[in-house]
């Protein structure tokens, strides 16, 4: 009788873990891997561009500008990326505000560090914009390289 | 007895004032070599030099005439280490922006590309407005024999370095007399907060 209650146990357990159910467990993973992107993206923000843009996203005076409540990032992250990657130079207006301080590209990030940094600016600072996937950033940058 | 325990109890006090005010009287450093002639030393000072500042003025040792100033290298175009010696020298500009004794000055080690109008463009955007921060360029040789020799700290270009350049991201503390009273790391919070403490003891030696 115990070893009956064992198997279905295990069985709905089982059938419970193929997803099959549907929405609430693929949201959950979804979840997990944004969490990842952010938590990785925050690590290589803070190695990559906070000596300019600074930790808090606030960018230095009109030198550097800020990423925190910035317009800049508004429908803007095929941008966003290709400037990561190549940096970018001439003059910017974020904010109302003129910048015109070139920024220099980070040749050596790969695609997956691109989105996770792009997927950490766009979720932090009181924003919450979701996932930006490593196959949209190789998508975008395919792009960048014509522009160039 | 009773009086020799207050001649000791009398005998430690005394010790104790004059151990105190003897730490009192912090006095900073002379860096640098020094030469000692007739009794007399000789410290390592600033030798003479002549840059051009944001706004097109020449500049020497006369431009801060009976001020203390605080020294480094950089360049406008630099992704390292520049960015976060300038958020920290920000901080002593706002310190003492209105102190007529105290003056900064930023020595740019790419001449090349940090011309005039570049140099004045990036003060202004970095939110300078008084005279307290000076942003020179000049003479590449004469900018790096400066920094080696009498500032003692290094710059060398180096095409691997992201950049272009590798320098030293070193804060000098100057004082009247153009000898070399402190060195501290920019790039690091606490250090700044040291040469801030170190330049309040500084002025007091003119008071």
């Amino acid at each position: 009788m115990n070893k009956l209650i064992a198997v279905t146990c295990l069985s709905v357990m089982c059938a419970a873990c193929t997803g099959k159910t549907g929405n609430s467990n693929s949201s959950v993973s979804e979840e997990v891997k944004l969490e990842q992107y952010i938590v990785e993206g925050r690590t290589l923000y803070l190695q990559h561009c906070s000596s300019c843009h600074q930790a808090n996203g606030q960018g230095l005076a009109r030198l550097y500008p800020p990423l925190n409540n910035s317009d800049y990032l508004n429908n803007n992250v095929e941008k966003v990326v290709c400037n990561i990657k190549y940096g970018m130079s001439g003059p910017l207006l974020v904010n109302g505000i003129e910048y015109n301080q070139m920024m220099p590209g980070n040749p050596r990030l790969t695609p997956l560090e691109i989105a996770e940094i792009t997927t950490y600016i766009y979720n932090s600072w009181g924003r919450s914009d979701g996932l930006v996937g490593v196959l949209d950033v190789e998508k975008y940058l395919k792009n960048c390289e014509e522009n160039d | 007895m009773k009086s020799r325990l207050v001649l000791i109890g009398a005998f430690f006090l005394c010790v104790m004032i004059l151990g105190c005010d003897l730490q009192t009287e912090k006095k900073l450093p002379y860096l640098g070599r020094r030469e000692i002639y007739n009794g007399y030393t000789f410290y390592h000072t600033i030798e003479d030099f002549k840059f051009v500042d944001q706004d097109s003025n020449y500049f020497t040792q006369a431009t801060f005439k009976d001020q203390i100033y605080v020294s480094d290298f950089f360049f406008t175009s630099c992704p390292t280490i520049c960015p976060v010696m300038k958020t920290q020298m920000l901080r002593v500009y706002e310190k003492y922006k209105e102190n007529k004794e105290v003056a900064i000055l930023s020595h740019s080690i790419d001449p090349k590309h940090d011309t005039v109008a570049v140099l004045k463009s990036f003060a202004e955007r970095l939110g300078v407005e008084s005279n307290t921060w000076k942003f020179v360029t000049g003479d590449k040789d004469e900018i790096y024999k400066v920094g080696q020799t009498s500032y003692m700290v290094s710059a060398v270009e180096d095409p691997t370095e992201p950049g272009g350049f590798i320098h030293s991201g070193a804060f000098i503390l100057v004082d009247k007399q153009r000898r070399v009273r402190g060195i501290y790391d920019g790039t690091v919070a606490d250090q700044v907060d040291i040469l801030m403490s170190d330049m309040e003891l500084l002025l007091k030696e003119y008071e």
